[in-house]
């Protein structure tokens, strides 16, 4: 019972910041049919910005223990650049062949990792042991730290709330709207630019969070974004492109996948992934959930 | 391993007095004389290939900056035999990229020499290449080594690092000498060759201490992981008495971190052959003392009595407010031995040494560099210490260092001759 309880804690807590990534990646592809591959790089700066800020709250003599409240803070206010890039770079690859979206999204990824190793240098970076401050909990029999629940909770509330404004509030109605039928929806008045700006911030938000929330358990090296994106694309192709309720069980799939196969076959463990994504392609090849809808 | 480690001070006691004052002096010396008789004016051309990005980024890095340290020092001093240095540098990236790298710095640039390369795969493209262009190549850390195996046993221009397992085989040592009533071990190594090479080597070694040692779980967790979470539940599950590790990079503080959050690392003993590499994230929050912490060829608390290494420590800290890791010593010594072979021809030839020349005054030197008297064999692979050692808390910083520091030599971990089947010799050992 401790062994299938440690290996499946670990697989949601490894699925819960995927989620978040790949969250992003579909708000975006399904609304602005642009296949971002900066959301790992997001991710990767919302990782170095948590420590910075912490660091500093840290230093500013406040409790250790209230540190996952400036960490939030610090995911959510670099959304910022979200409107920065959309505006600046990535509207000029709307409705252009995937192959321009694909290498401006790649560009801004080696921007990204460059920026990084220029401000933080390529030594890997930790808050050191801060997570501890919460302690472990035990779980018949099983160990499990508390700060990886607090990010297991975080997603979930995170995943109910973009599911309650996708479906309960006039901006959510819109993306719908835009996501189903962008023309129809720009010709009832709807302020498309706007909209594209706000969805991309909110793609930008999900994985600058993701790598906040996560940053405290782990380490942040300038790379870790691109290691994300090949994971995040995964549970895009078995979730279905565009749908929230793909990347959602998406990611529990290929989290808790992952570390089964690290329990029993530890030399499947990408195998098993691949064989998940290739039989979803053959059988459902527009995903469990798939269609362009978020 | 006490009367190694003794007759190693003694050694390096009068080293350092004699050898690496010597080399200062005999520097000031050359940079005071005003021209070398049948040495060009024009500057000495030294290629360099740093991995700058990736996984590699982080020793990568502490390689540049080192050979940029060196060359501003070396410059200042007058140069090598009055000609100045001048540095160019293309990065490390793939095999095929190194491949057409090194060819553009021999052929375009017409370097004198070529310093870096870290990974193997591409040591192994890049060997053949300089012994066919016939172009110096001194290697920071790729070795042309197929698994244990060396490929180029004989070589003219290509100077290589150690073995790929000198440090597993160190951890090894230590794991028998610290632990010796352990059962159980587990690896946890990165998959490709170094990581399956020092899981080989560990096993092997620590089995001929320890017939009665079962190892119980082998993951492989892809280079550039960023999160063991899942396989630190398969190693909970295994229960091993000791893990070994040869993680080098990032993945050694997020592999502590994840494994002190679980609290991992309470009962079960653990041997970093590696981890020296990114030392200085390794907090003392969530790194435990007495487990095998490895720091490679060079440590940089070893010694005060070393004046090489203090000044270097002193310097790079102060540059980069950073300590340095291995790599900087490898990168400071594959210039010293290239310096040193040329001003070894020119005292014998009275000219500016060829590149010929220049590997033959290479093969069997030795060195003072920031980790002690270093050098080459005669099958030009590079000898050095490694240093190891149990983990403390017992220092100003807020990481974790070493004590006691065993230094292992190039005797006890590294195979006699680059033809040498590692295994074989092994198991000629004493136990």
């Amino acid at each position: 019972m401790e062994t299938i309880l440690n290996i499946l804690f670990s697989g949601v807590f490894n699925a819960s910041t995927l989620f978040l990534v790949a969250a992003g990646l579909q708000v975006v592809f399904g609304v602005q049919k642009v296949f971002n591959l900066a959301c790992g790089s997001f991710y990767a700066l919302g990782a170095y910005f948590g420590i910075v800020v912490v660091k500093s709250f840290v230093a500013g003599g406040f409790p250790k223990p209230l540190f996952i409240a400036p960490l939030i803070g610090a995911g959510l206010l670099l959304g910022f650049i979200g409107p920065i890039f959309e505006r600046g770079l990535i509207k000029f690859v709307y409705g252009r062949d995937e192959t321009f979206q694909l290498l401006l999204t790649f560009a801004i990824v080696m921007m990204i990792e460059d920026v990084i190793k220029f401000i933080w240098g390529t030594s890997p970076q930790t808050m050191g042991g801060i997570d501890l401050v919460y302690g472990q909990l035990n779980v018949l029999g099983a160990t499990v730290p508390v700060y990886n629940l607090i990010v297991i909770l975080c997603s979930l509330i995170i995943a109910a709330l973009i599911g309650y404004i996708l479906l309960n509030t006039k901006f959510g109605r819109i993306i719908r709207a835009t996501a189903d039928k962008r023309e129809m929806s720009e010709a009832l008045g709807i302020n498309m630019t706007l909209v594209y700006v706000k969805v991309f911030t909110l793609g930008t938000v999900l994985g600058t969070l993701g790598g906040a929330l996560v940053i405290p358990a782990t380490a942040a090296v300038s790379e870790m974004g691109v290691e994300l994106i090949v994971l995040a694309f995964a549970v895009v192709v078995i979730g279905g492109l565009g749908s929230m309720k793909g990347a959602f069980i998406g990611a529990l799939i290929v989290g808790v996948l992952k570390s089964i196969a690290i329990s029993t076959y530890p030399e499947l463990e990408m195998l098993t992934i691949y064989i998940i994504v290739i039989a979803v392609l053959v059988i459902k090849p527009q995903g469990l959930f798939g269609g362009a809808r978020v | 391993m006490e009367k190694t480690r003794r007759e190693f001070v003694k050694l390096v006691g009068g080293a350092a007095l004699g050898a690496g004052v010597m080399l200062a002096g005999r520097g000031k010396a050359r940079a005071q004389a005003k021209s070398f008789k049948g040495v060009p004016s024009e500057p000495v051309k030294i290629g360099a290939m740093p991995g700058l990005t990736g996984v590699i980024a982080v020793p990568g890095t502490a390689a540049w900056r080192t050979t940029q340290m060196w060359v501003d020092e070396v410059n200042a001093a007058g140069g090598i035999l009055g000609r100045k240095i001048e540095l160019f540098m293309e990065e490390e990236t793939s095999a095929k990229d190194c491949v057409e790298r090194f060819r553009k710095l021999t052929l375009e640039k017409k370097c004198d020499v070529i310093v870096g390369l870290m990974s193997t795969g591409n040591g192994l493209a890049v060997g053949p290449l300089a012994e066919e262009l016939g172009q110096l190549w001194l290697s920071w850390d790729a070795t042309t080594q197929k698994g244990v195996e060396e490929t180029m046993p004989k070589t003219k221009f290509v100077f290589r690092s150690t073995d790929n397992e000198a440090e597993a085989i160190g951890g090894a040592i230590l794991t028998a000498k610290f632990f010796p009533n352990i059962k159980t071990v587990a690896g946890i190594n990165n998959d490709y060759s170094y990581g399956r090479d020092c899981w080989d080597s560990y096993q092997a070694v620590l089995k001929h201490f320890n017939p009665n040692v079962k190892f119980v779980e082998a993951l492989w967790p892809k280079l550039g992981e960023t999160d063991f979470t899942s396989h630190i539940a398969a190693l909970k599950k295994a229960n091993p008495d000791l893990i070994m590790t040869s993680f080098w990079s990032g993945d050694v503080p997020i592999l502590m971190k994840q494994a002190a959050a679980v609290g991992l690392f309470k009962k079960t003993k653990a041997c970093f052959t590696t981890g020296g590499g990114a030392h200085y994230t390794l907090k003392k929050e969530f790194t435990p003392e007495g487990l095998i912490l490895g720091y490679n060829s060079m440590y940089f608390k070893w010694t005060d009595t070393w004046p090489l290494l203090k000044k270097f420590v002193k310097s790079y800290y102060e540059k980069y407010k950073e300590y340095p890791v291995y790599e900087c010593d490898h990168a400071y010594f594959v210039l010293q031995a290239y310096k040193a072979a040329v001003e070894k021809c020119y005292d014998l030839l009275g000219k500016w040494p060829t590149k010929e020349e220049i590997g033959k005054a290479l093969s069997g030197i030795e060195v003072p560099s920031i980790s002690g008297l270093r050098g080459y064999r005669d099958d030009n692979i590079m000898t050095c210490n490694f240093f190891q050692g149990l983990t403390t808390h017992k220092n100003p910083y807020d990481f974790v260092t070493i004590s006691p520091i065993e230094v292992l030599t190039p005797v006890q971990i590294m195979k006699p001759t680059a033809g040498a089947k590692l295994y074989d010799w092994i198991k000629g050992w004493k136990s």
